[in-house]
């Protein structure tokens, strides 16, 4: 057995303390599964928000975006050497939607990194079912690749997704729509545009995506019908939506779709960004309590430690005389620190999973008025998450031991001993 | 003629607080290879001052100190720590055992530290070291459970594991009654006589110094007499 006698003397006085040993751990424990809990909640609710915008946002969405007028042209033709002054500037007439949008999916789908991509005709509606009326979008989609990107199927109450193709003048409405409507899977609905004349459609189905705003104002019909509605020809198209095989991709290939064909390319981290800014806020508001509870346990690694050095001044005296130089003296003490650490963060990573599990299976669905899209507290279990914590739990152990274990490495021994 | 153990040469030492004060003045002698010397004199003359420069480990002194014909003045304090682990075995007027560990650990732990024997080797080393005090049935207690007569040698023990060519003690029989004084100077003379180990003790004990090799008195910080 070759074990460094430091590491047996730093052993025994952990062993011969168990219970101080045992409570210096526990406040790491309580750190470690803290850091764990709050990591996996907030990531697994991050995921589930992102998961969730990606119901509705694409990755990319492309559109034609109206232009106010500017002095480009001007200075373009007059040079610098004169004074323009453009007064009252407004947007320009122009055509809506985007030209040529067939040549445009079939110049994106070259890129490597897109992965589905479909047309969208969007307009703005009013709802009209006997006397009352509501506010709303109708998305002219092809149903089928609409469901590859955005699985409505998942979301459907009623009805069957598919009739949007075979069944003629039909439709697909929220649950928001239905319920202020009064209407159900069967019934029909009077949809009209600023644009175009009205026209009654059947409703083939009712879905609830979770997010009430969308549910409330958003149906779906396909695409010629929505030009039909708009009173536009068949090559009228308003959006196209990407969706790319990495969404992190996102922006950078945005910027380049935008330079490629001229027109404004969002992606989903501009349309979310108040999400982004919620993700930030939480992950500062936990990250700070995480730190707080570490700092807490390190000072209790310091406190024991330090009471510990007081305790055995003598000892640490006679080992010195023995031979025991500072740099072994350190040793001893930074190395119960980390056997504290360690301990704790063991039994932490285990009580961190626990929590978590735990908490995974506490249902929360049941009241949702949306119907549960959201049925269990979302959690994730990340394993970056557990390595990180016991390396944030070590690291403060480690600086909480540093200084009581240099403090004991520089006990003069002839003070000690003489007394 | 024999070897020279330890070496001091114009040793001076003061102290600082309040006023600065000289405690050694001039000392100069020398101690030869298996010798048993006494150093003795009044309360705050100065010989555990001395004996704790002569340790290496009061560093804050002028003056030249020889240990087996190494000079150790102005060497870093890990040289020092090592020196002292290999070549000077302490005992002190308190037994200063580690009350949580066995008494065979407490005489194995500085031998671990020099770590030129297996674990093995050490614990049955150790084991002889306490037979030869006769605490080997103790072996296995906690140090704090022993008398302190048991104590004083099981922590004479642990100075002499790792084979010291000096032994030095403060008062090593200042807490003993007069028949464990009597067992610990046997020793110290046995280890001198036969394994001829240099001992060098600070005592108030005129009989222990008595029956010692020499006798350095001391008076005010000065030797004013080295023995024959």
């Amino acid at each position: 057995m070759k074990i460094n006698v430091n590491t047996e003397i730093a052993i025994t006085y952990l062993s011969s303390r168990k219970k101080q040993t045992l409570i210096a751990a526990m406040g790491v424990m309580f750190g470690v599964s803290m850091f764990i809990f709050m990591q996996s909640l907030m990531k697994g609710t991050n995921d589930y928000f992102e998961k969730m915008s990606f119901n509705t946002t694409p990755h990319i969405r492309l559109y034609s975006e109206n232009k106010v007028a500017d002095t480009h042209l001007m200075t373009n033709y007059l040079k610098d050497s004169s004074v323009k002054i453009l007064d009252n500037p407004k947007q320009l007439v122009q055509r809506q939607g985007i030209i040529n949008p067939y040549g445009v999916i079939n110049e994106i789908k070259k890129n490597p990194k897109v992965a589905d991509i479909t047309p969208q005709v969007t307009a703005d509606v009013i709802y009209t079912s006997g006397s009352v009326q509501l506010n709303g979008t109708v998305a002219g989609v092809n149903i089928t690749e609409e469901n590859k990107m955005f699985d409505i199927q998942s979301n459907m109450l009623s009805g069957n997704l598919e009739d949007l193709n075979r069944v003629n003048q039909s439709i697909l409405i929220g649950k928001g729509i239905a319920d202020k409507l009064s209407l159900h899977t069967g019934d029909n609905i009077t949809v009209t545009s600023g644009t175009g004349s009205p026209l009654v459609m059947r409703i083939i189905g009712v879905y609830a995506s979770g997010v009430k705003q969308v549910d409330e104002t958003k149906s779906y019909v396909n695409i010629p019908q929505a030009q039909n509605l708009l009173g536009k020809d068949r090559s009228y198209v308003t959006d196209i939506k990407i969706n790319l095989k990495d969404y992190n991709d996102a922006p950078e290939v945005a910027q380049d779709m935008a330079t490629i064909t001229g027109y404004k390319a969002e992606d989903w981290v501009q349309a979310n960004s108040q999400l982004k800014t919620a993700f930030k806020i939480r992950a500062m508001i936990l990250n700070s309590v995480v730190g707080v509870i570490l700092l807490v346990a390190g000072f209790g690694i310091y406190n024991i430690l330090n009471m510990t050095i007081y305790e055995k001044i003598k000892e640490i005296a006679i080992l010195k005389a023995e031979g025991f130089s500072g740099k072994a003296v350190t040793s001893i003490f930074l190395q119960q620190a980390i056997y504290i650490g360690l301990m704790g963060g063991i039994i932490g990573i285990f009580f961190g999973y626990l929590i978590s599990y735990g908490f995974s299976r506490v249902y929360i669905g049941g009241s949702s008025p949306m119907g549960g899209a959201l049925n269990y507290i979302p959690m994730s279990f990340y394993l970056p998450h557990y390595i990180e914590a016991i390396v944030f739990g070590i690291l403060t152990t480690i600086a909480a031991g540093y200084f009581p274990a240099r403090k004991a490495s520089r006990v003069d021994p002839v003070t000690i001993i003489r007394g | 003629m024999m070897e020279t153990a330890l070496k001091a040469t114009d040793i001076n030492k003061y102290f600082h607080d309040p006023v600065t004060m000289p405690v050694l003045k001039n000392i100069s002698f020398e101690v030869k290879k298996g010798e048993f010397i006494s150093i003795v004199g009044k309360s705050g003359c100065g010989k555990s001052t001395l004996l704790y420069v002569l340790s290496t480990m009061d560093r804050d002194y002028e003056g030249l100190l020889e240990i087996n014909g190494v000079q150790t003045t102005g060497r870093s304090l890990n040289d020092l720590a090592r020196l002292r682990n290999e070549s000077i075995g302490f005992v002190f007027q308190f037994h200063y055992l580690l009350p949580d560990f066995t008494c065979l650990k407490n005489v194995m732990i500085p031998a671990l530290r020099l770590g030129k024997l297996t674990y093995k080797e050490v614990q049955e080393k150790a084991y002889e070291k306490l037979k030869m005090f006769g605490v080997e049935d103790q072996a296995l207690k906690r140090a704090d459970k022993l008398s302190g007569g048991q104590q004083q040698r099981v922590a004479i023990a642990r100075a002499l594991i790792n084979d010291p060519t000096i032994i030095m003690g403060d008062e090593p029989t200042g807490n003993l009654d007069s028949k464990n004084t009597g067992i610990v100077f046997d020793l110290f003379q046995k280890l001198s006589k036969e394994f001829g180990q240099t001992i060098i003790t600070v005592t108030h004990d005129e009989d222990f110094a008595h029956r010692s090799d020499r006798i350095i008195e001391m008076a005010d910080g000065v030797i004013t007499s080295h023995g024959n």
